[in-house]
């Protein structure tokens, strides 16, 4: 195997975790803000696949990867908007209105694709890379890590960012009011309707862009169901991170490395069956869970719809 | 009077092949994707539409049905008075032949030739693995990293036996060309960003000729091609398999081995009219170009008149390509680094 450990394939390596975990760790900050408000959201597959179709609708239209990728926060967007409605204004169950969400943002946009794209499947150019001066050259992990599309490194900025919010400002202690006690939040002169209307939004907004991430970087078109439970994994990553975007952060990473390596494994040559090769990633997803699963903490009114005055 | 007793029992026989002869109405196509998608499930759609074409029969097709439970679609189709369902994908063969027992529609199955039962079930295994054979020869060829790298979105049995086919063709062409493998994921077949980020790490690897096998995941195999470089700073070069993605192409299409069903599909209808369907498997080959190679601008025309030489080879029983349906046959055939 050590014939295949070249610079070249070690950078793929590392690319490929890169660019598998980025899709997962956008996905996976903005379903953690909604889980810290109360709303499990968990449409939030669904909002990516929308977002994966409207951004790679607005960058093929426009040329342009940075409308595409706003293109990308509308479509999650305007997906999360219903969710707010039908689940934080009128109270429905979330998880009902969530995989509601999904399957018609499954069915919707394999509908758009058919008539716009299915007999052209239209492709973007690769996209361009932002190269760190004196970083991009070092060996192995320069062209991994510091010679990246700039959406990569707003992914990682938005980890400190998201981060300073929740411990360091009174918006972050709202929101985890919201989560955790929204009637004393609300007897405090707290909007708690307001706040998790604006959660969710966000969290549209962020799985949009991982959506459009994932169609415009990944893998350059729109294909149907491409999101393939990218979501999901979000959900389970927020759920473990016990509200702290770093483990959002090293989830992804993981999730992505234990792809990638399946290749790796494959190209050099492995002689281990591909079906447990395949299973990797999953089993690194279920063994996390079965070492810290119990050790989540998720708020203490999650996925309880808030009336006021309701006992 | 021995004469005059044959006769008679010759007589019988065909008054009642003839009455028990089927009637074929309408026929159904079921595919997991859109028939648009220049590959499995278009060249499926487009030979169902041929077929029933030439046997003068009503077609429907039920497309982008998922790789999930088909059962609720197959009955609907039965009840329209569909006389022979093809669920044209390898997720749709255990519901198949229920279906068929509990309808008694026949139905048609794919890379099951176990499940043969007449009258109701039959199968059809297709291969390209002589023409996959002919793409691997090319392929190692034209290589200039001596790398060349299969990529696949699964290991159903009709893949696993182009993989097999081109992995020795191009050992048959230069053994010392190194054959990279990888399957993006279980039943991946429409992971465009996983093709993409496969194919990125084979090339990284060396491959400079990727045979791709991918529904919906070949585009973003394609993508990949079209976006690295290979490692000794070449364009990569692309094959594609079953359909034809030439309108598509920017120059990086080297060839596809093109699958044409119609043959197969004709067969089921005459079959079934004749009362002998589900007593045999059906196959496509290059001898009657339902299988083939296309030739794009990628390849000169001295590369071409030798692989058409070798067709011919194969055709006349000079070389054999054997199929190999087995995962574990592939396996071995690629290469394991040092």
């Amino acid at each position: 195997m050590g014939g295949l450990l070249t610079e070249a394939f070690l950078s793929s390596l590392l690319t490929g975790a890169i660019v598998a975990a980025v899709p997962i760790l956008l996905a996976g900050l903005g379903e953690q803000m909604s889980e810290k408000a109360g709303v499990l959201n968990v449409g939030i597959e669904g909002m990516m696949l929308m977002g994966a179709y409207t951004g790679f609708l607005a960058a093929f239209q426009t040329s342009s990867l940075w409308l595409g990728f706003l293109g990308g926060i509308l479509g999650g967007l305007l997906t999360a908007l219903v969710m707010a409605i039908l689940c934080v204004r009128m109270g429905l169950n979330q998880i009902v209105i969530g995989i509601g969400l999904t399957l018609g943002a499954e069915g919707l946009t394999a509908l758009l694709h058919h008539f716009q794209f299915s007999r052209s499947y239209p492709r973007l150019p690769a996209p361009e890379r932002l190269d760190i001066p004196g970083l991009t050259d070092l060996p192995v992990i320069g062209p991994s890590l510091f010679a990246r599309h700039p959406i990569v490194y707003f992914a990682l900025l938005a980890v400190v960012v998201l981060a300073l919010l929740y411990r360091r400002t009174n918006l972050g202690m709202t929101l985890r009011a919201a989560g955790e006690r929204p009637a004393a939040l609300d007897v405090a002169g707290g909007n708690v309707v307001g706040i998790r209307l604006a959660a969710v939004l966000f969290t549209g907004a962020m799985a949009g862009l991982g959506g459009a991430y994932l169609a415009n970087i990944a893998a350059g078109l729109f294909i149907p169901f491409m999101t393939g439970g990218a979501g999901f994994i979000g959900i389970v990553l927020a759920m473990l991170a016990r509200g702290r975007p770093l483990w959002v952060l090293i989830g992804a990473l993981i999730f992505g490395a234990a792809l990638s390596l399946t290749t790796a494994l494959q190209v050099a040559g492995s002689t281990m069956p591909t079906e447990v090769i395949q299973m990797l990633p999953f089993a690194a997803v279920m063994l996390v869970l079965v070492l810290f699963g119990r050790r989540a903490k998720l708020p203490s009114a999650l996925a309880v719809s808030y009336e006021r005055g309701a006992r | 009077m021995r004469n005059l007793f044959f006769s008679t029992a010759l007589g019988l026989a065909l008054v009642t092949s003839a009455a028990n002869a089927a009637d074929v109405d309408t026929i159904a196509v079921l595919t997991p994707e859109q028939g648009s998608d220049f590959g499995w499930n278009q060249q499926g759609v487009d030979a169902a539409r041929a077929a029933a074409a030439a046997a003068g029969v009503e077609i429907i097709v039920a497309e982008g049905l998922g790789y999930g439970d088909v059962r609720a679609p197959m009955r609907e189709l039965a009840a329209d008075g569909a006389d022979l369902l093809i669920a044209h994908a390898s997720g749709y063969n255990t519901a198949g032949p229920e279906i068929a027992e509990e309808t008694g529609v026949p139905v048609a199955i794919v890379d099951s030739p176990d499940a043969l039962k007449a009258g109701l079930v039959a199968d059809y295994t297709l291969s390209g693995h002589e023409g996959a054979y002919l793409a691997g020869r090319l392929a190692a060829k034209m290589t200039t990293t001596g790398t060349v790298g299969i990529v696949v979105s699964g290991e159903p049995p009709s893949w696993n036996s182009q993989s097999a086919g081109f992995a020795a063709g191009v050992r048959a062409e230069n053994p010392d060309v190194n054959i990279l493998y990888s399957v993006i994921g279980p039943a991946a077949y429409s992971d465009a960003a996983g093709g993409n980020r496969v194919t990125t790490s084979v090339i990284a690897a060396g491959a400079d000729i990727i045979f791709g096998q991918g529904n919906g995941s070949s585009f973003g195999m394609i993508q990949a091609v079209e976006s690295n470089q290979a490692t000794d700073g070449s364009d990569v070069l692309f094959i594609d398999v079953i359909g034809d993605k030439s309108e598509l192409d920017t120059g990086h299409l080297l060839t596809s081995v093109v699958w044409d069903m119609t043959p197969v599909y004709s067969a089921m209808i005459e079959d079934l009219k004749n009362d002998t369907f589900g007593t045999r498997s059906y196959s496509i080959s290059l001898a009657d170009d339902s299988v083939k190679l296309l030739k794009t601008p990628q390849v000169d025309d001295e590369a071409w008149n030798a692989v058409m030489e070798l067709r011919d080879q194969i055709l006349s029983g000079d070389i054999t390509v054997e199929a190999m349906f087995d995962a574990e046959d592939v396996r071995a055939m690629v290469t394991v680094a040092e």
